[in-house]
């Protein structure tokens, strides 16, 4: 077992690093922990709109980043501790295999934790952990998170509140679960760098190695993370298909908004609404980008000063 | 030759998982090993790799299509 030390807390950054790591350490298992500032973490084969209320996100300036894992959303901010790792596969799918030596790793600190569900930790009946696998090549990335002290009102609000049925889609939906902070439940205090350190001992001993990237390798992990992890192509034109249909009011005005996106592209776009022009509207949308601030600019061209408004009754 | 590339069983209560993309278009040519779809279950993307050189002669699901286990999703021209 190697580690390969991270200090980054931005989260494009760190998925390109840990897909990095995945391509480039072959030769040993691989732990990694790693940290966020506050993201929206969302699974390789997910429609982000349906998963939260990506406006809300807009103005709170909190980013979607897509990973290259399976699986459902997660909320982490710098109270959450990310854990990845990784091994070889001999063919059949093992939760188990991976999540054995983190429960026993937390159990050795002090931490009551238990297996829950099918790869989920959990402390009682409440949930500390979620993980998910990405498999190529022989290897697997078995990555999770580790809910240390987050602010779980955040993480609810952001997570469980917003679930928009607006869209029609394929694609995978998030499992909703009870969350609680391991802080909480410690009988002997730790801090979140005293969490991490014995955690990081128990699984890569005094004397395994300890990494750093060279420059040149971090220069590949920026590569990664400008030319995949922040790209439209990775984050939006992976959206599963789907079809989208919303009728209220705008303006005083009755409104019916209804369009289609196939890899990210808007077709089919019929707006309905006597406060703005129909005609114009389906123009900007059909073959414009899924994209909040595409779909922001487009707002602002056909109503001004009420984009905000127009927005919610388009994504 | 046609050869068929099916669903695979990754774990043994798995019955279905979804096909989320192809990393190769019919006409392609494709090598032993190279990646050719990639498929979703149960939180795990799978990366599927031919298991012969050839091309991609068919791709029989879309992405997005939940596919049952031992079903074919592919069919490779092999020489």
């Amino acid at each position: 077992m190697l580690t390969v030390q991270n200090f980054s807390h931005d989260p494009f950054y760190n998925q390109a690093f840990e897909e990095y790591v995945f391509q480039t350490f072959r030769e040993d298992d691989v732990f990694l922990l790693w940290q966020n500032s506050p993201a929206v973490i969302v699974g390789s084969f997910q429609n982000i709109c349906r998963e939260v209320h990506v406006e809300t996100l807009r103005r709170l300036g909190i980013p979607v980043v897509r990973r290259m894992s399976g699986g459902g959303t997660v909320y982490h901010d710098l109270g959450n501790v990310n854990y990845t790792y990784i091994s070889r596969q001999d063919g059949m799918v093992d939760y188990d295999r991976c999540l054995q030596p983190v429960i026993n790793a937390l159990n050795d600190i002090g931490v009551p934790a238990r297996k829950n569900r099918t790869c989920d930790i959990a402390i009682g009946e409440e949930k500390i952990s979620g993980s998910a696998q990405r498999s190529a090549g022989g290897r697997v990335l078995h990555h999770g998170t580790l809910l240390f002290q987050s602010d779980l009102t955040v993480l609810d609000h952001i997570t469980t509140h917003h679930k928009n049925d607006c869209f029609q889609s394929k694609g995978t939906a998030s499992a909703i679960c009870t969350v609680t902070n391991i802080v909480d439940h410690l009988a002997v205090p730790m801090t979140l760098e005293e969490f991490k350190q014995r955690l990081l001992d128990r699984m890569v001993p005094p004397g395994c190695p300890r990494l750093t990237l060279t420059a040149e390798q971090d220069a590949e992990v920026c590569r990664l993370r400008d030319e995949k992890y922040h790209s439209w192509e990775w984050t939006w034109g992976r959206t599963p298909a789907f079809t989208y249909e919303k009728s209220g009011t705008f303006a005083g005005a009755p409104i019916r908004v209804a369009y289609q996106a196939r890899k990210g592209i808007v077709s089919n776009a019929e707006i309905e609404c006597a406060a703005l022009d129909g005609g114009e509207a389906a123009r900007l949308l059909n073959g414009a980008r899924l994209d909040p601030e595409g779909f922001d600019e487009i707002c602002r061209t056909l109503v001004g000063k009420r984009a905000e408004e127009l927005m919610d009754w388009l994504l | 030759m046609e050869k068929e590339l099916t669903m695979p069983k990754l774990r043994p209560e798995m019955e279905n998982g979804v096909l989320c993309a192809w990393l190769k278009e019919e006409g392609d040519t494709v090598t032993a090993g190279e990646p050719l779809f990639e498929i979703e279950t149960d939180k795990v993307v799978n990366q599927i790799e031919a298991t012969e050189s050839g091309v991609l002669k068919k791709q029989l699901f879309e992405e997005g299509d939940t596919v049952n286990v031992e079903t074919p999703v592919a069919i490779l021209e092999t020489k």
